[in-house]
């Protein structure tokens, strides 16, 4: 027991001092994360919203597919990336593998079939008079489109939390494609995984602590989204 | 007569196999209020829905204004707007709900103005409801939000299911008071759906009846139901359950539905007994009904499970000295039925 009060000791030292290793793995983890969520719902938004609103052959194929991708192992997309980004593979060439970009890649593959899927739920569970309504106000075929999105907005923002959620807690794809390199790639979670191992117990705690604070701004922001959206 | 803004010939609607909907012939004149009445399932809401232009009929034409309205081109949505019986309001203020189906025809010139002077329409003080959000707003407001919302486009057609169905008496004043208004102001025709006969036949030039999908006619109707059983003379009978009975010739099946004309139904206070040709039926006035179109009062009478109408004149309701509660009994020949 002692060991963990001194653990915890030592890490809010750390966290106070700022700098150093401790602070380059939580600005990276910020860094790359940002990065994965604004291109998984630069690509999500626009096909969870189709997937949600437009009727076309293989809808349902689609959907089911993104449903299922939901569950996708982090170490399996860190797998396939890595296939395709190692000097081997097709885009060897690019220099992806071990850098922010390669983790990125990795992360928006994570995060995508969560926006997708959960938009186009949000789209698929807008009130049915709301249609009619905007129809009956003159809205053309545009309009109806935007509008519905803008009416489902609240739900695709709780799509992103979640999708943002995934993102910043996974390990598989940082470590595979990242490489955990110090001062470079070294993110939250595989700093922690890494330093647990050599016995730092104190620098795993702290960058726990940093990831808790991180997850609980994230849900706090989800309830208030979900508060607001009446849900 | 008026210019015809609304006509429908030989129109169908089904949903999978099932025909919803099946007017021949079916004439509105502009400036009228037209008032639809019939029970759950005759067709009422997706008559309006066709009327407003959001759905396309299985088969059959609809002209408006003259025009033959082609479904598969964008239709004339924007010249008729239907208040659902529950509105949507968007997520937004009220402001931003009332406004927005002018801001969907760029048309934002003295925007302030026409959203206070719609919802003072509606007898909503805009001072205090222009900054609410839609989640502020009771029933009742939510309602008179979205007609203003209907309003400030000043169609030419106002269409309103059931408008006063989940609102208190107050909001059913001021929103048949908002509607009339664009009637009286810009020559609007509204078409009403409603179950509340009484308040249809006070307000609508023209009642039409809609029973299983189909045109029971102009005007208030009785329907009576199935099953009809044959007897040894050759006539058909509906048994009641007190024991009275309904002799028919001819009904088109066993489960046809008897449409009678009010106006070919008598009311006496005296005791009357079955004529060879004539149905006499026991029952007790329950409500009577002044038709303003027609200046004639509808005086409805409940004889076991069903209700049957007797159009009659002041004169003769004083002359009978009918009122409420009272027993009478009413007659109708055997033929006097039409068939569904």
């Amino acid at each position: 027991m002692d060991f963990i009060l001194q653990g915890l000791i030592e890490a809010i030292k750390l966290l106070a001092a700022g700098g150093g290793e401790t602070y380059s793995a939580i600005f990276t983890t910020l860094k790359v994360s940002t990065i994965s969520i604004i291109a998984s719902l630069i690509l999500g938004i626009p096909l969870g919203f189709l997937l949600g609103y437009a009727e076309f052959p293989g809808r349902r194929f689609c959907r089911t597919l993104a449903d299922t991708l939901l569950a996708l192992p982090t170490v399996v997309v860190g797998l396939l990336v890595y296939a395709f980004i190692s000097r081997r593979g097709p885009f060897g060439d690019l220099g992806l593998l071990f850098t922010l970009p390669g983790i990125a890649i990795g992360q928006t593959i994570l995060a995508l079939p969560i926006v997708i899927s959960l938009t186009a739920s949000a789209i698929e569970g807008l009130d049915q008079r709301l249609r009619l309504t905007l129809l009956t106000l003159g809205a053309s075929g545009r309009q109806l489109a935007l509008t519905s999105l803008r009416e489902g907005l609240f739900a695709v923002l709780i799509a992103s939390v979640t999708a943002y959620g995934r993102i910043i807690s996974e390990v598989g794809v940082s470590m595979m494609l990242g490489g955990n390199i110090k001062w470079y790639t070294r993110t939250i979670t595989t700093a922690m995984a890494l330093e647990t191992n050599k016995g730092e117990f104190a620098m795993g705690l702290a960058l726990g602590i940093v990831l808790l604070i991180i997850a609980f701004t994230v849900n706090a922001i989800l309830s208030i989204l979900k508060m607001r959206a009446g849900i | 007569m008026s210019e015809l803004i609304y006509e429908l010939s030989k129109l169908v609607h089904r949903y999978g196999e099932h025909v919803v909907l099946e007017i021949e012939q079916l004439s509105i004149r502009k400036g009228r209020i037209i008032g639809v009445a019939g029970p759950n399932g005759s067709g009422k809401s997706t008559l309006l829905k066709i009327l407003a232009f959001l759905q396309a009929p299985s088969e059959g034409m609809v002209y408006f204004e003259g025009q033959r309205v082609t479904f598969s081109d964008p239709p004339p949505r924007r010249e008729a707007t239907l208040l659902l019986q529950d509105p949507y309001l968007l997520k937004r203020s009220v402001f931003e709900n009332v406004a927005y189906g002018l801001k969907l025809r760029r048309d934002k010139n003295d925007l302030t103005r026409r959203v206070g002077q719609a919802l003072t329409w509606v007898g909503l003080d805009p001072k205090s409801f222009t900054h609410r959000s839609w989640n502020e707003l009771s029933g009742g407001e939510a309602q008179r939000v979205a007609l203003a919302s209907r309003l400030i486009l000043k169609p030419k057609v106002l269409l309103l299911d059931e408008p006063l169905a989940s609102v208190d008496a107050a909001s059913a004043e001021l929103i048949m008071q908002a509607s009339f208004r664009a009637r009286r102001d810009w020559g609007a025709t509204l078409v009403i759906v409603s179950h509340d006969l009484i308040w249809m036949h006070e307000v609508a030039d023209e009642v039409l009846s809609l029973f299983n999908g189909s045109l029971a006619g102009t005007g208030a109707r009785n329907l009576i139901m199935g099953p009809w059983q044959i007897s040894e003379s050759g006539l058909w009978r509906k048994e009641l359950e007190d024991g009275q009975q309904i002799i028919a010739q001819s009904p088109s099946g066993d489960q046809s539905v008897a449409v009678l004309d009010p106006s070919d139904v008598s009311i006496s206070p005296k005791s009357l007994e079955p004529a060879s040709q004539r149905n006499a039926v026991k029952g007790a006035i329950s409500q009577m009904i002044f038709e303003k179109n027609q200046g004639k009062v509808l005086v409805n009478v409940t004889a076991d499970s069903i209700s049957l109408y007797a159009r009659m004149t002041e004169d003769a309701i004083k002359a009978l000295s009918l009122h409420p509660g009272q027993t009478v009994w009413v007659s109708f020949d055997f033929d006097a039925f039409q068939w569904l």
